[in-house]
């Protein structure tokens, strides 16, 4: 009965999402839906290491690999993105296990500390190789029509990819979830004595969230290359954009939960673009004022997020949907 | 002096102390038996301060102290020696006992009271530039047992003084312990060690699973069939 | 040869006014186990201020620190006391994530309130030098150095003789034993906090008569001070002294050798490598680093 309803109900919403670009001509609504959509992924991809407790501010530097190996494969080779991805999937696992040789021995605060420092490696050798990235100004992808280099008129088909990513995305962080995989992650996370008498090695279930996470980023990180046409370190690399926010999302939906990256994200992406759009033209910074201020205030008020602030109802909720909810 | 009427505490949903009472007289020597995790260190902790507990309440010479931070307890004249000793190691040994006279009542006295614990211990006097990391585990139990002799106390809880010691100079810390007291400091102490233990006490209380199963003068605890079984080993 | 002696010297006087900034950041996470993400901006902050009382005032740089420094200890207390203490109890990435918070806050505060450009100060002696030997040196950089060791050594005066220097040292190995002593372990965080960011600020003062300030200057303090901190190990002072002077010849030679682009990526590499082999620092303490994630 309750699996029947979700159902529908996932049907009818799915239904309506496949709908709105039917509806909404607008390119700035599809915009917002389709950045909310690879939010979703992204957020999704970094929780899938915050189930082992290892908070990442790097995950800027696997999207700007995705994004630079699919991009450049492109440009420079002329190889289609959807054969770069094995590319992009590649560098990225390689990036992966470089980041995994610190988080052997690290953990918490000096963990994420080490992703900066990765992030920052890489943004600074980006900048600086300008014969393959054309340094801070950056390259465009040409405009070359056609579905094999996923370069379209309307904003319809990324609309519907980014959909596609996003589900993709959610999917695999549930799944690593409720998998020996997530159940290992969560027993890493609480330093559970008994997990590691039993066997389990911690640094191993670690490493390979970490590696999916980074993958899964980097092919968020393809798409939105040629979703933006534009490669350029500064917005790639960034830091606010692609390190914080995924993290930020997380929290504020409730991080380490399959649902709470995702509510984050629909929450705070389009509340990030308005703030962008109507504060940070009357004045540059306001709108990072007020994320700063959010930050601070979640982390004081509601560290569970805002899936704990619905509790009972996000209980009754999430049974509903089937999440047994028993997470760190 | 010190009176601990039906304390409930957890650590989450695990319960350790259950309906816990207790009480030490002013002037005498009590003594806390009890297994592993029996929740002995815990009932320390809770009268410390460090540890709130959901139900009972604590009272010191007649005045509740439920609430009261541990920063603020060793003010009211309750100094606690901790399980392992938990010496500043990179500290020196004169570094670690002035800082046991840091709350405001010892605070000014420090330097005579530092006088008297180097008369109870030379041997710290000896050692007294050197860092507590350094010394031996015998000086270590007697830097810390100074420390908190240094903060002026009137009740003194000493927690597991003989754990890693060797069975002469266990021996010899009890006769320091009896010492202390001769000089007026009520004491509360909390071992395994259960034979010196019952040399030294007035009183007796056996705690097992956070609660208390027995207690009385330690004549008659030593008498008893059951702690002869399973405490004195005969 | 004389060439490299003339890097050498910079790049040893630079270092002096790191390790000062770097202090601040150890002292703070020692005691109070936070790991300050925005310390740079407590960097920017006092240079802000010394730049508007030159400004507003005509105040001198090295005048002003008599304003600057108790008001970036206060600046500290609050900071610690009304948006730090409170969720002291969370886990350290949360804590972090708070300092996060701080520095995009504080970094885009400053650019609503002053702009984006660079400011400088213009003092008579910004630009004077001596010479020795053929050495070329450059008098307000020296005068940084030496005011940046003497306040080094200050700080380590008052950590290993005062009573509250003591506590401090104890809290630092203990906190919760610490508090078993009576002594009031929050009050002390305020202060740690406080001379953190008074560290802090005289560094940034310091640095005014040669060089500007622009909101964005705080994010490669931060990453300046954390790089030595964790090479110089935490909560060693020492160790981050000579971290300090390490780093800031690194920075000199990499900027005279090194594509200018990539020297800061040198930082950070040094930052991964020592993390990766030795995360306690080539000085730093084990004890109670495992708290925070080294193990
Ligand atoms: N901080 C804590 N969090 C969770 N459980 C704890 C904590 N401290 C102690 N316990 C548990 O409470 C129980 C009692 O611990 P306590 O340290 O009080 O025992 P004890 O009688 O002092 O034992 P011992 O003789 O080994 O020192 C134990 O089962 C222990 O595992
Ligand atoms: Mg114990």
């Amino acid at each position: 009965m309750k699996k029947y309803t979700l159902w529908i109900a996932g049907g009818l919403g799915a239904l309506l999402l496949l709908l709105v670009p039917l509806y909404f001509k607008s390119t700035f609504v599809l915009h917002i839906y389709t950045l909310t959509f690879f939010y979703i992924g992204l957020t999704a991809a970094w929780n899938i290491m915050a189930y082992g407790g290892n908070l990442s501010l790097g995950h800027a530097s696997f999207f700007a690999i995705g994004a630079y190996v699919g991009a450049l494969l492109y440009v420079k080779l002329g190889i289609s993105p959807w054969i770069g991805l094995t590319g992009a999937v590649a560098a990225s696992f390689v990036g992966g296990m470089i980041l995994s040789m610190p988080l052997i021995r690290l953990r918490g605060p000096f963990f994420t500390l080490a992703t900066i420092a990765f992030t920052e490696v890489l943004r600074l050798i980006a900048i600086d190789w300008r014969d393959l990235t054309h340094g801070s100004a950056g390259l465009n992808i040409p405009f070359d029509l056609g579905w094999l280099n996923l370069t379209f008129k309307s904003g319809a088909p990324f609309y519907y990819i980014a959909l596609a990513l996003a589900v993709g995305s959610v999917w695999l962080s549930r799944w690593v979830r409720y998998s020996a995989l997530g159940y290992h992650l969560r027993a890493a996370a609480s330093d559970d004595q008994a997990a590691e008498a039993l066997g389990v090695d911690f640094n191993l279930v670690q490493i390979t969230a970490l590696l999916i996470s980074a993958t899964l980023t980097a092919v968020l990180g393809l798409f939105y290359a040629f979703y933006s046409y534009v490669l350029e370190p500064a917005t790639l690399f960034s830091f606010e954009l692609f390190s914080l926010q995924p993290a930020l999302n997380a929290i504020i939906g409730g991080m380490g939960t399959v649902w709470g990256p995702v509510i984050g994200a629909v929450f705070m992406t389009p509340l990030g673009e308005f703030l962008r759009f109507y504060l940070g033209t009357i004045q540059q910074g306001l709108n990072y004022v007020v994320y700063g201020i959010i930050l601070i205030m979640t982390v004081r008020f509601f560290p569970g997020g805002i899936l704990s602030l619905l509790t009972p109802l996000g209980v009754r909720f999430k049974r509903w949907i089937g999440d047994t909810g028993d997470n760190q | 002096m010190l009176n601990l009427k039906g304390i409930d505490c957890f650590y989450g949903d695990f319960q350790v102390l259950r309906d816990l009472s207790l009480k030490v007289e002013a002037g005498q020597i009590v003594a806390l038996l009890g297994p592993n995790a029996a929740g002995k260190s815990s009932t320390l902790a809770a009268i410390s301060g460090a540890l709130p507990y959901t139900k009972g309440e604590i009272n010191f010479c007649e005045k509740p102290i439920k609430g009261i931070k541990p920063e603020k307890v060793v003010d009211l004249g309750i100094a606690l020696v901790p399980e392992g000793r938990k010496l500043f190691q990179t500290l020196t040994v004169r570094e670690n006992l002035e800082l046991g006279a840091y709350s405001r009542h010892a605070r000014e006295k420090r330097g005579k009271t530092l006088q008297q614990v180097y008369e109870l211990f030379p041997v710290l006097k000896d050692r007294s530039s050197q860092t507590a990391g350094s010394l031996s585990g015998g000086e270590q139990q007697m830097c810390a047992i100074g420390r908190g002799l240094m903060a002026q106390p009137r009740l003194l809880m000493i927690d597991e003084m003989s754990l890693g010691l060797s069975p002469i100079l266990a021996k010899q810390m009890f006769t320091m312990v009896q010492e202390i007291a001769a000089i007026g400091i009520t004491i509360f102490l909390v071992e395994q060690q259960v034979h010196h233990t019952m040399r030294v006490a007035d009183y007796t209380y056996i705690i097992e699973k956070g609660h208390i199963t027995m207690s009385g003068p330690t004549k008659e605890i030593a008498a008893n069939e059951h702690v002869k079984k399973t405490y004195l080993g005969m | 040869m004389d060439f490299y002696i003339q890097v050498l010297i910079s790049g040893l006087l630079l270092g002096g006014i790191y390790a000062l900034i770097s202090i601040g950041l150890n002292l703070i996470f020692g005691v109070v186990r936070i790991l300050n993400f925005a310390h740079g901006e407590l960097v920017m902050l006092a240079m802000y201020g010394t730049f508007w009382l030159y400004k507003l005032y005509d105040l001198d740089p090295y005048l002003s620190l008599v304003v600057v420094l108790p008001a970036m200890f206060l600046f500290g207390v609050v900071l610690q006391r009304f948006i730090l203490q409170p969720v002291l109890t969370t886990s350290g990435v949360m804590k972090m994530f708070t300092t996060v918070g701080i520095s995009i806050l504080m970094q885009n505060l400053a650019l609503i309130l002053w702009k984006g450009d660079f400011r400088a100060v213009q003092t008579f002696y910004s630009m004077s030098t001596i010479k020795f030997s053929g050495l070329i040196i450059s008098i307000p950089r020296l005068v940084a150095f030496g005011a940046a060791l003497l306040s080094i050594i200050l700080l380590y005066l008052f950590l290993k003789y005062t009573y509250v220097g003591k506590a401090l040292r104890a809290i630092v190995e203990d906190h919760a034993t610490a508090r078993l002593m009576g002594i009031t372990v929050e009050r002390h965080y305020l202060l740690a906090f406080g001379l953190g960011a008074l560290f802090s600020a005289l560094g940034g003062t310091l640095m005014m008569p040669f060089s500007s300030v622009y909101p964005t200057i705080g994010g490669p303090f931060t990453a300046l001070a954390f790089v030595i901190v964790v090479l110089g190990g935490l909560g060693s002072m020492g160790g981050t002294f000579l971290a300090g002077l390490f780093i800031g010849v690194i920075e000199a030679f990499a900027g005279t050798f090194v594509s200018p682009g990539l020297k800061e990526a040198i930082y950070f590499v040094i930052f991964l490598l020592v993390l990766m082999v030795r995360p306690q620092g080539l000085f730093g303490m084990g004890r109670g680093t495992e708290e925070i994630g080294l193990k």
